[in-house]
């Protein structure tokens, strides 16, 4: 290790000791400011210690989860492993991460779509997963053609990394295309009985432009998809998915992968959550992870990072989930929607930078099915509260401002399962709320016990 | 009697929807709805005709450059019979990337895309994009009109366009001349994207308004409770 590399890991090291034992916070971005501005190219260089390599997640939505499925079936199967778990994916969470790679096999990284311009040639990984690519943060991100590009342009100057692609996905596909690099496709290969959203979005010949013709199609513009004039068309999936049944509480359904098929049964998530479990088991498969292991990983999968994660609270059911653009608003609606019970939903919508400033989006999320809910109770909060009263006011749904949590439990009705969907910057303040809620009550349980014994 | 109907033409709505564009047509609905009339919305793919003679209330989305291109070169096909519908008082909101194509041209570089000519305004593309909350006022509405802008053109006024408001914060039509948008008569274009009409709801009225009118019907709309959209604009008005 360079000298430079060394101080910068060393300086790294004790910025997050310091921060996670004396001021007891969370050190996935500070450690990784420090160590680059020492050496610029740390994540490169500290990659090159790694056994196996760098395996990197890549896409709009299901990043986090993905990712960290990928890294527990890893771990499962006996290697070594360094994530960064909690989502920090921009250049000082991926370099925070990699100050324990030495002596591991793998890092399992997921990366900011933007981030792997700079990022890519320095983690050369052995493989990248691309989920899905749907419009996000137009602002800060720009259009989807602009991704792409960045992508594709990305992986041109790392020609050994296998592309695992979601061939479903159009705009993902054009980036294998584009890219040149070896790939793997992941897909799924019937159609699937599901609440469609409302206006589909329309989707265009990735080469000429003409609208693409569907035999069937999944959620937004993914779906078996072909140009009518014969010059883009969905490949060959390597991964294909079967038999998927969409339950109250998550899934099951077939992978049939290049050697096996896997039967699956996931207690978490929807339809979105079968690309994001097949993609997973893709990367997963090619770095050397067993079925057995992938299979333990994603039954003992409990998120605790405010993706999916799952509250019991006073005898009441929350549920806690990133929605931070219309496809993963519309994906949380359709989870709703398996939910038979009468519940209580608590939409969370902030415009700080990493948010987008531009909250036009909701416009875009089909809240209108949400008038197929019987009863439903909606609150609205974080800066953009105002505007939500809006949107729903125009969807045909009333809806009141709360400023957190504990304001929803106390006005809505006792027992009802409460939704709090909520974007970037407003998931961690929730989640730390409902996290303090839990621990209270867990030890009010204990007390109360205590009494009784 | 038969409820009264405006008939709003949506254009290309599968190209031009790039930040929740349809929210204008959501609001139009809801707002002639709930005074007891009917919005017959008919949105306008690529390549079928366009029937400005039924028309009503004509909007225009925005998109990115790619798909403006194709829009561009599908709308000049039509540029008589929009400026005969102006001509004659048609309503026409244009947002973002349609308010570009109602100009004489948008030049993007090397290229230029020849517009309707319906607002007499030129528009070059320049960077950086001018980007963020923008709040502006017009004599039309006594509250601001706000949203959010994200261009990278810049929108030159001739001499038969009046702006369609003065920009209090923000960019507006190319960062310097404190004006926002254009209008001609009952053509309205402006940089303020996507869903513009929720939180504007006197713009919103105004379009309805100036269709019934035009219809022959009854022009003044009965008041609506808008204090959710008024709280909405006025705390938008003050994001910088």
């Amino acid at each position: 290790m360079s000298f430079k590399t060394t101080l910068a890991r060393v300086a790294a090291r004790s910025a997050r000791f310091i921060l996670s034992r004396v001021l007891k916070r969370e050190g996935a971005q500070l450690p990784g400011r420090i160590a680059l501005a020492i050496d610029a190219r740390f994540v490169e260089h500290m990659a090159g210690f790694l056994g196996q390599g760098v395996l990197v997640t890549c896409g709009t939505n299901g990043k986090t989860t993905t990712n960290n499925i990928v890294a527990d079936a890893l771990q499962k199967a006996g290697f070594s492993v360094v994530c960064n778990r909690s989502g920090a994916n921009m250049a000082p969470g991926v370099a925070a991460c990699l100050l324990d790679a030495k002596g591991c096999d793998w890092a399992v990284l997921e990366v900011d779509e933007l981030s792997c311009k700079t990022l890519l040639e320095q983690l050369k990984p052995r493989a990248m997963l691309l989920l899905n690519l749907f419009r996000d943060q137009l602002d800060r991100a720009g259009e989807i053609d602009t991704i792409q590009a960045v992508l594709a342009e990305a992986l041109t100057k790392t020609p050994e990394t296998v592309l695992v692609c979601n061939a479903d996905d159009p705009m993902s596909y054009n980036v294998a295309l584009l890219s040149g690099v070896p790939c793997v496709f992941f897909g799924v290969e019937e159609e699937v009985a599901s609440a469609q959203e409302r206006v589909p979005e329309a989707r265009f010949c990735q080469v000429c432009g003409e609208a693409l013709t569907y035999r069937f199609r999944t959620y937004a513009q993914l779906g078996d998809y072909n140009c009518p004039r014969g010059d883009f068309s969905r490949p060959a999936l390597q991964y294909g998915v079967t038999r998927i049944c969409l339950e109250s509480q998550g899934f099951s359904c077939a992978i049939s992968g290049p050697d096996d098929t896997l039967f699956l049964s996931v207690g978490f998530g929807g339809l979105y959550m079968v690309y994001n479990v097949a993609g997973a088991y893709a990367l997963s498969r090619l770095a050397g992870a067993s079925d057995e292991a992938f299979v333990v990983a994603v039954q003992e999968y409990a998120p605790q990072n405010g993706r999916l994660q799952k509250y019991e609270i006073d005898g009441r059911d929350i549920v806690l989930n990133l929605a931070k653009n219309p496809t993963g608003f519309n994906q949380n609606i359709s989870l709703m929607e398996v939910d038979a019970r009468e519940k209580v939903a608590y939409f969370v919508i902030n415009d700080n930078y990493n948010d987008g400033r531009d909250i036009s989006w909701i416009y875009d999320v089909d809240f209108e099915r949400l008038n197929d809910e019987q009863g439903l109770i909606c609150f609205v909060g974080g800066t953009r509260a105002l505007d939500m009263v809006v949107r729903l006011k125009y969807a045909g749904i009333t809806s009141e401002v709360a400023n957190n949590v504990s304001e929803v439990l106390a006005a809505a009705p006792d027992a009802r399962p409460v939704y709090v969907l909520t974007n970037y910057s407003a998931l961690w303040p929730k989640k730390a709320e409902l996290d303090e809620m839990q621990k209270h009550h867990a030890r009010d349980v204990c007390k109360k016990e205590a009494e009784r014994g | 009697m038969a409820k009264a109907e405006l008939t709003i033409l949506h254009l290309f709505p599968e190209l031009l929807n790039l930040y929740g564009d349809t929210g204008n047509m959501l609001v139009l609905e809801k707002r002639l709805a709930w005074r007891g009339m009917q919005a017959h919305i008919i949105p306008v793919s690529l390549g079928q005709s366009i029937d400005l003679s039924s028309a009503d209330i004509v909007f225009v989305g925005g998109g990115s450059d790619r798909e403006q291109g194709i829009v561009g070169e599908e709308l000049v096909k039509h540029t008589a019979d929009f400026k005969a519908y102006a001509k004659d008082g048609g309503v026409l909101l244009a947002v973002c990337g349609g308010y570009q194509l109602l100009g004489h041209e948008y030049s993007l570089g090397e290229n230029k895309l020849s517009g309707l000519g319906l607002l007499d305004i030129y528009t070059v593309r320049k960077t950086p994009r001018l980007i963020g909350n923008i709040a502006c006022t017009t004599e039309l509405f006594s509250q601001d009109v706000v949203g959010y802008e994200n261009h990278g053109g810049r929108t030159y006024l001739g001499s038969d366009v009046t702006p369609f408001a003065r920009v209090l914060h923000g960019f507006g039509n190319d960062g310097a001349s404190g004006f926002e948008g254009a209008r001609a008569n009952r053509v309205i274009g402006t940089y303020i994207h996507g869903p513009l009409l929720p939180k504007n709801p006197e713009l919103a009225d105004w379009l309805l308004s100036q269709a019934l009118e035009r219809k022959g019907l009854d022009p003044v709309l009965s008041p609506l409770d808008d204090t959710a959209e008024k709280r909405a604009n006025e705390y938008a008005a003050k994001l910088s």
